[in-house]
């Protein structure tokens, strides 16, 4: 048997053995702390080749510390030793002395191993984009803010929490033929086609206009047309007897009178409105208006309202035959509709190709006259009503747009004359064709027109020098960059037109490893690498051109300097693409709609509930980013961050409007901290039901920064029960009985008992929602509107112990426990961050440099955005 | 000509080019003995909602089993189905997780740092595929993004999910100057891939050992893409089969599921019997009746379940008997098509992901039977892949965690 000093084996055989005798051959002093020796003492006595205890027998392990399997491992022997854990407390307990020297010995081999690699290969694996950097890059690259890209590319994978990692990142030939479509479809938009922009149209839409969907539900009483905030005398409310048909309406004009409409309904399956007048021909900024307000109908009679309501703009994208999906592409945001006082609101936005507005009551209870006895003169209850939406654009501040700037910088554009270019093939221009009911026309076709140069190659040469190095994000060598114009060469040779070949070598660029990759040095990162982390970390997108400029001055790797960009990127609006996603994926946002509440048990739950929880989440982090709030608020605070409809749904009266806003917490109300808001914990249950294991495991993998194990296989799950008989406490308690299992769930389940005080969309609760036995339940804060069918079953036990003993009575007695243990809190958020800024795992050797990240924060009183500031000062951030 | 005739008795018009000849190109890269005269077609579709097992397992195994209330929905291809009990997919796990595993059978979806290898219907599109125009079909119904189709690195192949879309990509005729200008996109396709591997492999020269591995999936991507524009260049010009009836209208309502897995399997039935493609996946996605998997086992919810998948086996029955109506050779299309039916999970209110409902009807195998293994010790599915490989003229030696054939399910 054959051993080599770089590869030396702890190895032991039973009797003792060959090896124990050459490291005692070749060790000058030998002690309890050996490990070979302390092994043999304390371990083998269960690891070893006959007992193999929890699988591990340390005779059979080497040390190969190259291989990652045999790796971790050592990093688990280590771990165990180091925390107390091995020896069992029941074994012999090891001379202090003996423990601290083993883990000395072992870390520094660990440590070691991990240099050796790094300096070979580099601790963050190469990884091309992820979807949404993809998009943002592409977007900011050239400026057109709104273009949907991320859609049409496959999905990401996750490694170790984030899509971020090279693990999670493979790509294959179906997204290379995705890149392909991308750059294009991005080329299609970019190059200006036009010798003047497309005329600014302005359109002022009423929600019936054209009849469609909205005028068909009002007819038959699902709303009302109102002039001067009264029924509208030309078009009477529907009755007991509905409207003559829409057909003969839409001959009449009825729908074209300008009338405010008056909705009662919420969208549902059958019923999504929008404002079906505009259908977005020419991609771009658009500048949108729309007035609110609302009221109480009661039969006729228009009354002020209940309060504010609010209501909900989004975007939605028409499909091939022209009528739009059931959901919103995504939602521009929630409006507020005051009692009568018609209120206006603007925003300016990107609007893509037949994307239209959809429009939405948010705040209203599903209900549905349609047809029904009497109809609206019948009704009584509250409604929204919109005035108008007011559309304008397509808003160019310059033309050709800065798109095709970065593309063609100034040169000119002029008509393509087939007969003046013999031989030339013309750029090839797609139509695309306007669906839906459209008002909004074309402009005149202006004739083919496209970019021109009286020297096509010193014009490719000079663009190509502007372009690459922006979209590569990083110097580009002049070499790679006659590759690209040497393809430019061919493609004029072969006929193109000036604007056909350098658009060849745009979509090269764009799917070459260049632009789709992030390539950083091994070791320490260079200056434009370092932009780079700290853009793709705060900003999730490339570097901008301020940030570009320190980077090549050298300026950015100062600290100082490089503390004032990563402020400034926090303080642009930009960062909240970071704080987006990085809580869909640390906090599991994502996921958010992957269940519908169970329509018995929570039928209050609404759309514009489950976008006010996740709302909620961003804000808090955003407050705790902006306040530099320290990481006890992880799990606790005084305040939450809310709107009218959650500050109902949580019972803190005092609230109104759709708005986020800071709102102090009365005395007991545990609503602080990520752990109670709706967002957690409707990510963390089923839709119908609540279990203290994902939710305990959530807690412990997210905040507390401890994977349990998985359970072990077949062991048997938990039918969840909600006839009301029996509780999942009950349920549990049983599988807890069982030993095997009673050592984990130990540690995973208190957090879930806490949390049982939360229904699966946040509602606190003391007595679990019943469908079979239970009592009459009281209507709370639930609309008016909506039945309610569910009773109330057995009561809550949010009662438990943390593993270490300590007690806890309900909810706010735990928030109280774990937020004490603030260290933890915030060295799990320090780790969270460096795997998510790094794309990589944290190693073994990061455990100093996290402690040393935790400590510093600490001493500058330990807040979020002190943590980011360490951690991109820190030599984890800065080394590849 | 028999199977020429046979289908032009079916497609309109005479001037089709029907049974198209193998142009070199298109020659599977693997060695040619898995090409076999006859031939054998899969499609394998996983339903990711579970199945409530009570009403699909039978009690007693064998020939003479009784049929449980959902096989007797297929009754009348009882002879021509083996259903199995007692099977998972080793180390599948995670509840939901698992349901991009089904076809890939790798282990452990739930965990940190997880990747998918090969799926079934990949593994074999790679070897085979090339005889058709496509080679293989990744299908879903859904209104997400699911799929159940992996490559060779394991990354997720989008999904069609459009009927509508598939009718027209795979029977609607380009016109001349349109398929002139596909192929000269082709052509451009080809040479831009031909360049970012140029300059992928400049990148390479200065890379690590681990990252010049990774820049390697680029590189093999970038190749793999421009054998399919080469290969998809050669049939551009090869006439798209015509079939009666039009494309269908795309229904948009998501309760609507199991009308659309209708649609679907309709559109199905044209391209394996039109050989546009042998090779098929299909997700059924229900995630729209999630809610109702989680039963709590109240009876009211349980039968509104049960509705829904006894609508999803009628829909399944129908495309077993429009595929075994339809004649190719003198053999019925299902005996040429082995279809695979089950789920991920065994019960969806627990998140079970053992003793997984599935069954296989037709495709050359002697059926009749119900394969009953040890629902405590479950026997691999994977093995079930094994074997439909085998059929498929596919002589694997393993698939994912197969530790050999099925046993018990013979070749006719």
């Amino acid at each position: 048997m054959k051993e080599n000093q770089g590869n030396m084996s702890y190895r032991i055989t039973d009797t003792c053995s060959i090896i124990l005798c050459y490291i005692i051959l070749h060790s000058s002093a030998l002690s309890g702390a050996e490990p070979s020796v302390f092994f043999e003492k304390h371990c083998l006595d269960c690891h070893d080749g006959k007992t193999k205890e929890a699988g591990l027998d340390l005779t059979a392990l080497k040390l190969d510390l190259s291989n990652p399997g045999n790796f971790s491992r050592w990093v688990k022997v280590h771990d165990r030793i180091e925390s107390g854990e091995m020896p069992p407390k029941t074994e012999e307990r090891p001379p202090t002395g003996d423990v601290v020297a083993v883990v000395k010995s072992l870390k520094e081999s660990l440590v070691e191993a991990e240099h050796t690699r790094f300096q070979r290969d580099g601790r963050t694996g190469l990884r091309r984009l992820t979807r949404a950097e993809y998009e943002n890059t592409v977007r900011d690259l050239f400026d057109m803010p709104g273009i949907a890209l991320a859609g049409e590319l496959p999905a990401d994978g996750s490694a170790h929490g984030f899509d971020k990692n090279s693990d999670a990142l493979d790509i294959s030939h179906v997204n290379m033929a995705k890149y392909i479509e991308a750059a294009d479809h991005a080329l299609d938009y970019a190059i200006a086609t036009r010798p003047t922009a497309p005329s600014v149209q302005k359109r002022r839409i009423s929600l019936v206009n054209r009849g469609g969907f909205v005028a068909h539900v009002v007819m038959n009483g699902d709303g009302v047309l109102l002039k001067d905030k009264k029924p509208d005398p030309a078009f009477p409310p529907a009755g007991e007897h509905g409207h003559i048909d829409q057909g003969a309406h839409e001959r009449m004009g009825s729908f074209e009178t300008g009338s405010t409409v008056g909705l009662f309904r919420h969208e549902d399956e059958s019923f999504s409105p929008y404002f079906i007048e505009h259908v977005t021909i020419y991609p771009g900024r658009y500048r949108v208006r729309l007035s609110l307000w609302s009221f109480h109908w009661d039969k006729g009679e228009v009354l002020p309202s209940r309060g504010t309501e609010a209501a909900r703009l989004s975007v939605v994208q028409l499909t091939g035959d022209g009528r739009g999906g059931q959901h919103p592409s995504y939602v521009f945001g929630y409006y507020d509709a005051p009692s009568i006082e018609s209120r206006e609101h603007e925003l300016v936005t990107w609007l893509n190709h037949n994307e239209i507005i959809g429009f939405n009551t948010a705040s209203l209870a599903p209900v549905a006259n349609y047809s029904r006895k009497g109809r609206a003169m019948a009704f009584t209850g509250p409604a929204i009503a919109v005035d108008w939406l007011d559309i304008e654009g397509p808003l160019h501040d310059a033309w050709p747009p800065n798109a095709h700037h970065v593309l063609f910088d100034d040169l000119p554009l002029a008509e393509f004359k087939t007969a003046e270019n013999p031989g030339t093939r013309p750029p090839v221009r797609k139509h695309v064709r306007q669906l839906g009911a459209g008002m909004n026309r074309p402009d005149p076709s202006p004739g083919l027109w496209t970019v021109h140069s009286e020297q096509p190659l010193v014009d490719a040469d000079r663009l190509l020098a502007g372009f690459l190095p922006g979209a590569f994000r990083r110097p580009v060598q002049a070499e790679v960059r006659q590759q690209y114009v040497a393809r430019v060469e061919e493609r004029l040779n072969a006929g193109d037109c000036f604007e056909t070949a350098m658009r060849w070598a745009y979509r090269a660029a764009l799917c070459s490893p260049d632009f789709l990759y992030h390539l950083e040095p091994v070791g320490d990162l260079d200056d434009f690498a370092l932009a780079n982390r700290i853009s793709y970390f705060l900003w999730n997108t490339m570097p901008d051109a301020r940030l570009t400029e320190l980077a090549a001055t050298g300026e950015l790797r100062k600290p100082d300097v490089l503390g004032g960009a990563v402020e400034r990127l926090l303080k642009d609006e930009r960062s909240n693409r970071f704080v987006h996603d990085f809580l869909d994926q640390w906090l599991k946002l994502r996921d958010i709609a992957a269940t519908d509440p169970d329509r018995k048990l929570y039928p209050e739950f609404s759309p514009y509930l489950q976008d006010s929880m996740v709302a909620e989440t961003r804000a808090y982090f955003r407050e705790l980013l902006d306040q530099d709030l320290d990481a006890s608020h992880l799990v606790q605070s005084d305040f939450a961050m809310l709107n009218e409809k959650l500050a109902v749904h949580y019972g803190i009266p005092g609230v109104s409007g759709s708005q986020m806003r800071r709102v102090a917490l009365p005395p007991g109300c545990s609503r602080g901290g990520f752990l109670t808001q709706a967002a957690i914990l409707k990510v963390t249950a089923n839709g119908t039901t609540t279990s203290p294991v994902p939710r305990g495991a959530f807690v412990m993998e997210r905040i507390f920064g401890q994977t349990p194990d998985p359970p072990p296989p077949d062991i048997g799950s938990i039918e969840p029960d909600v006839r009301g008989a029996t509780t999942i406490r009950e349920q549990l308690d049983k599988h807890r009985s069982n030993a095997i299992c009673a050592s984990c769930h130990a540690k995973l389940d208190p957090p879930g008992f806490a949390l049982e005080a939360f229904d699966v969309i946040g509602g606190f609760r003391t007595r679990y929602r019943s469908i079979g036995d239970g009592d009459p339940a009281e209507r709370g804060s639930i609309d008016p509107f909506i039945g309610i069918e569910f009773k109330l079953g057995l009561p809550v036990d949010p009662r438990g112990e943390l593993p270490d003993g300590r007690a806890f009575g309900n909810i706010d007695e735990f928030q109280t426990l774990i937020a004490a243990d603030s260290e933890r809190l915030l060295k799990n958020l320090a780790e969270q961050l460096a795997i998510y800024s790094t794309g990589r795992a944290l190693a073994f050797s990061d455990r100093d440099e996290i402690e040393g990240i935790v400590k510093r924060t600490q001493q500058k009183d330990g807040g979020v955005r002190t943590l980011i500031h360490e951690l991109t000062q820190s030599q984890l951030f800065r080394t590849r | 000509m028999s199977q020429a005739i046979s289908r032009r008795s079916f497609l309109r018009g005479s001037g089709v080019a029907l049974a198209l000849p193998l142009l070199d190109a298109m020659r599977p890269a693997f060695g040619s003995e898995a090409v076999t005269t006859t031939p054998r077609r899969m499609v394998a579709i996983e339903t990711n909602m579970g199945i409530l097992p009570q009403f699909f397992f039978p009690e007693t195994p064998g020939a003479d089993y009784t049929l449980s209330p959902y096989l007797e929905r297929l009754k009348a291809h009882r002879q021509n189905t083996t259903v199995f009990s007692g099977v998972s997919l080793p180390g599948v796990t995670g509840a939901h997780a698992a349901e991009r595993c089904f076809l890939t059978g790798t282990p452990h979806p739930e965990r940190g740092g997880f990747r998918n290898g090969v799926s079934l219907d990949q593994f074999a599109a790679e070897l085979i595929g090339n005889q058709t125009r496509y080679p293989s079909l990744v299908l879903a119904m859904s209104n997400e993004n699911p799929t159940l189709s992996f490559t060779r690195s394991g990354a997720p192949i989008p999904a069609e999910k459009s009927p509508m879309r598939l009718f027209q990509k795979l029977f609607v005729q380009g016109r001349p100057d349109e398929i002139e200008a596909n192929v000269e996109a082709l052509r451009q396709g080809r040479s831009l891939l031909d360049f970012v591997g140029e300059q992928s492999r400049r990148l390479s020269r200065s890379l690590s050992p681990a990252d010049q591995r990774r820049m390697d999936q680029y590189l093999t991507s970038v190749r793999e893409l421009e054998q399919r524009l080469h290969s998809a260049q050669e049939w551009e010009y090869r006439p798209k089969p015509t079939v009666d009836g039009k494309p269908p209208e795309d229904i948009q309502n998501a309760r609507e599921f199991v009308q659309k897995t209708r649609q679907m399997f309709d559109v199905i039935k044209l391209a394996l019997e039109t050989d546009s493609s042998r090779i098929v996946s299909l997700f059924v996605d229900t995630t729209v009746i999630h809610n109702i998997t989680h039963h709590g086992n109240r009876p009211e919810v349980l039968a509104e379940l049960r509705g829904h998948e006894v609508g999803q086996f009628d829909a399944l029955n129908d495309f077993l008997t429009s595929l075994s109506d339809t004649q190719e050779e003198g053999q019925s299309l299902l005996d040429r098509t082995m279809v695979l039916y089950g789920t991920c999970m065994g019960s969806a209110n627990s998140h079970s992901n053992v003793n997984l409902p599935t069954l296989i009807a037709g495709g050359g195998f002697k059926h009749g039977q119900h394969l009953a293994f040890d629902r405590q010790n479950n026997y691999p599915l994977s093995n079930l892949y094994l074997s439909m490989l085998h059929r498929l003229g596919i002589e694997a030696d393993g698939f994912s965690t197969a530790t050999g054939t099925m046993r018990g399910l013979e070749l006719v």
